[in-house]
């Protein structure tokens, strides 16, 4: 269990050991980081609501990244770009890659398929292309309500 | 306690085994339902309704309380098991099941039960409506005991709504219209006795208003076709978001023309009608991350002219120039404001002899059929410039369905057929208000192919054999769909999460059906190169 303290304790960092080691994870970043990627989307969220540092290090995209395309052979360097372009992992994963391998039966499965990765992808870029009509409409119908074609797959848990 | 009102209700002396011989009196003979009776039950006509719901109400307590029915079941004596009424009877009453608290006079009461009975089969009285009003929603079983009940006298009604349809269809035909109105005065008050909301009488309420359309307004159908160009792309984006048809369209036609574009780094595509762009963001994404880099992409979008000084088009072709910007995608888009697809022009797309070129037509090219076989049809002068085009790959969509008959009654009843099936697998839709938009967007295709004749009916929806027949002939070949394709639509729909949808592959060609009836049906076309010294054959 990690403990979560408040009060000023510095510490070297390194392998300092003493007789009553003490050990503040905050105090370590990387390690930190390390471990909140190894993490599922639902713990990720819970994790982001423990202090403000976990909380700006949950938001960090690479993160989502990882639990995005952990289980899929490394996807090509451009995905990143596209990906980041149409509104970030943490967007990606909890609009179309969460959703989409519940439905196809896949979150405990190891791997998922680059078919499944690439609708995930095309589904993706469909929403954010209707969002971006989201905010440039003038007056039309479309914007007001603005009807996601991923609809279909939410369910009003926001995450 | 219920009793079986006419024969008495206790069976037969013999004990401990079930004997079949006959209990005490027997009603007449010739009142015995014939189905029933082949499988070895009798039961008059004229109480099957009681039987039914007592059976359900059977069925009711099972679930409720399985643990004493299993007890009853194996102590249970029954006397005469032909006797059907009979032993639910003394089931039921073994069970001493409480009456469900609501619209009383629908079950409880044999008295009344016997006179709601017989009107009901007779002429349909308003009970219906008032089942709906009264029900209790706390009490869930008896919700589900009187929806039921309510289903298996809708049923009847619906399938009386089907034959009258068609007698005045036939009327229609035959130019009978005296008749015709007075059916369609009869169908609508039928209507009132059945849920509208969903099922048979939904269809069937539009296609009453189609027929009295056509009756009432002549050929010209008065504004089906028209309403204005904004209205129309409403429709048909929540039509896209309500039901996988156009999702499953677009998906598989982008899949073949990125497969085409494999190698090209100049490629041009061709919407035949651009509506709000919401195929081409996939396509865009899929050429920025193929192996090798994105090509440039060249966009014509053809799509009728706005009437309010808005640039429809440019609007979409903006919107899809600032994804592909994001996406790092060279893109450029060119909007061809057409009112019909015959009046586009080869030269107005402005095709560039180096580059790859698609054509993608989703449900556009049937608008271009006529009833008139003659020779420069517009489907064959815009077949023929699309040939000399020679485009890399033609996707073409389209409804699977035979609505280009001569004959009303033939086009009549297929669409009748193929709209329910439509309708059906829209329930599957829990998304509002999609779903209700989706709704008027196909009402409005029914209005168009039923009552409209001429040049108003744009809605001349042939089936794929056809079209490989017109494609084959005009100088084109088919294309098979590849493999990536098939799983792609089968992944979406697994994630539509209805069970009823399935897709087919049929010699290369893809559809999408709800319960093996294809809907929607994908293929794609090459033009055959054309012996000729102007033409480059690739």
């Amino acid at each position: 269990m990690v403990q979560n303290h408040h009060c000023e304790d510095h510490e070297t960092v390194g392998e300092n050991k003493e007789k009553r080691p003490k050990f503040f994870i905050n105090d370590h970043v990387d390690i930190l980081i390390e471990i909140l990627k190894r993490l599922d989307g639902r713990s990720l969220c819970v994790a982001a609501s423990v202090c403000r540092l976990w909380c700006t290090i949950a938001r960090n995209d690479s993160l989502w990244e990882n639990l995005c395309f952990r289980h899929v052979s490394p996807p090509p360097s451009s995905v990143r770009s596209v990906v980041l372009a149409l509104g970030g992992y943490k967007r990606l994963y909890t609009g179309c890659v969460r959703p989409v391998r519940s439905r196809l039966g896949r979150m405990r499965k190891a791997s998922w398929s680059r078919d499944e990765v690439q609708l995930s992808l095309s589904l993706f870029c469909v929403d954010y292309y209707e969002r971006l009509g989201g905010s440039n409409s003038s007056g039309r119908l479309v914007g007001e309500s603005s009807p996601s074609s991923l609809m279909f797959l939410c369910k009003p848990v926001n995450v | 306690m219920l009793r079986y009102d006419s024969t008495s209700s206790s069976a037969g002396s013999s004990s401990g085994s079930l004997s079949s011989s006959s209990s005490s009196s027997k009603p007449p003979q010739q009142d015995i339902d014939g189905l029933l009776a082949g499988a070895g039950y009798k039961v008059r006509s004229s109480e099957l309704r009681q039987v039914a719901q007592r059976l359900e109400r059977l069925e009711t307590a099972m679930g409720n309380s399985p643990a004493d029915f299993s007890q009853l079941a194996s102590d249970a004596i029954l006397y005469n098991p032909s006797d059907l009424a009979c032993w639910v009877d003394s089931l039921l009453t073994e069970f001493a099941e409480p009456p469900p608290t609501c619209s009383s006079d629908f079950i409880v009461d044999p008295v009344n039960n016997q006179t709601v009975v017989n009107s009901a089969w007779t002429t349909a009285e308003p009970h219906t409506p008032q089942v709906h009003q009264n029900i209790t929603y706390d009490e869930q079983q008896s919700l589900d005991n009187q929806l039921t009940v309510v289903t298996a006298m809708e049923e009847d009604s619906g399938i009386r709504l089907v034959h009258m349809l068609m007698t005045c269809a036939e009327c229609v035909q035959s130019g009978d219209l005296s008749l015709a109105t007075s059916l369609i005065g009869d169908m609508q008050g039928l209507l009132t006795h059945v849920n509208t909301v969903c099922g048979i009488g939904k269809v069937a309420g539009h296609f009453i208003d189609a027929l009295s359309r056509r009756i009432f307004q002549g050929m010209g159908g008065g504004s089906v076709n028209g309403g204005s160009a904004f209205e129309n792309e409403i429709l048909h984006h929540h039509f896209y978001e309500a039901c996988p048809y156009l999702k499953f369209a677009h998906f598989t036609a982008n899949q073949a023309i990125l497969e085409a574009f494999d190698g090209h780094d100049c490629v041009h595509v061709v919407d035949f009608n651009l509506m709000h762009g919401l195929q081409w963001p996939a396509l865009i994404q899929a050429l920025a991350l193929r192996p090798g880099g994105p090509p440039l992409l060249r966009l014509t979008g053809i799509g009728p002219p706005s009437p309010d000084g808005r640039d429809s088009l440019r609007e979409i072709g903006l919107r899809l120039a600032e994804l592909a910007r994001s996406v790092n995608v060279r893109f450029a888009f060119r909007g061809v404001a057409a009112s019909r697809l015959e009046d586009v022009k080869p030269w107005m797309l402005q095709v560039n002899p180096k580059e790859a070129v698609a054509v993608n037509s989703i449900m556009q090219l049937h608008r271009l059929l006529g009833s008139e076989q003659t020779r420069n049809s517009p489907i064959d002068t815009v077949l023929s410039w699309i040939r000399g085009l020679n485009p890399k790959i033609m996707t073409v969509v389209e409804q699977e369905a035979n609505h280009n008959q001569p004959g009303f009654l033939d086009r009549f009843t297929e669409a009748l057929y193929y709209y329910s099936t439509m309708f059906d697998s829209l329930e599957a839709c829990r998304v509002q208000p999609e779903k209700a938009l989706a709704e008027i967007y196909i009402q409005r295709e029914i209005g168009n192919v039923v009552s409209c004749e001429g040049s108003a009916r744009v809605e001349r929806h042939e089936p794929l054999a056809k079209w490989r027949r017109r494609l084959s002939g005009a100088g084109f070949r088919a294309l098979h769909l590849g493999s990536n394709a098939f799983k792609q639509a089968s992944m979406l729909l697994t994630l539509f999460s209805a069970e009823g949808y399935s897709v087919e592959e049929n010699e290369g060609c893809l559809s999408l059906g709800w319960h093996s009836r294809p809907l929607i049906a994908a293929s794609a076309w090459q033009a055959v190169p054309a012996w000729d010294n102007h033409m480059s054959s690739s």
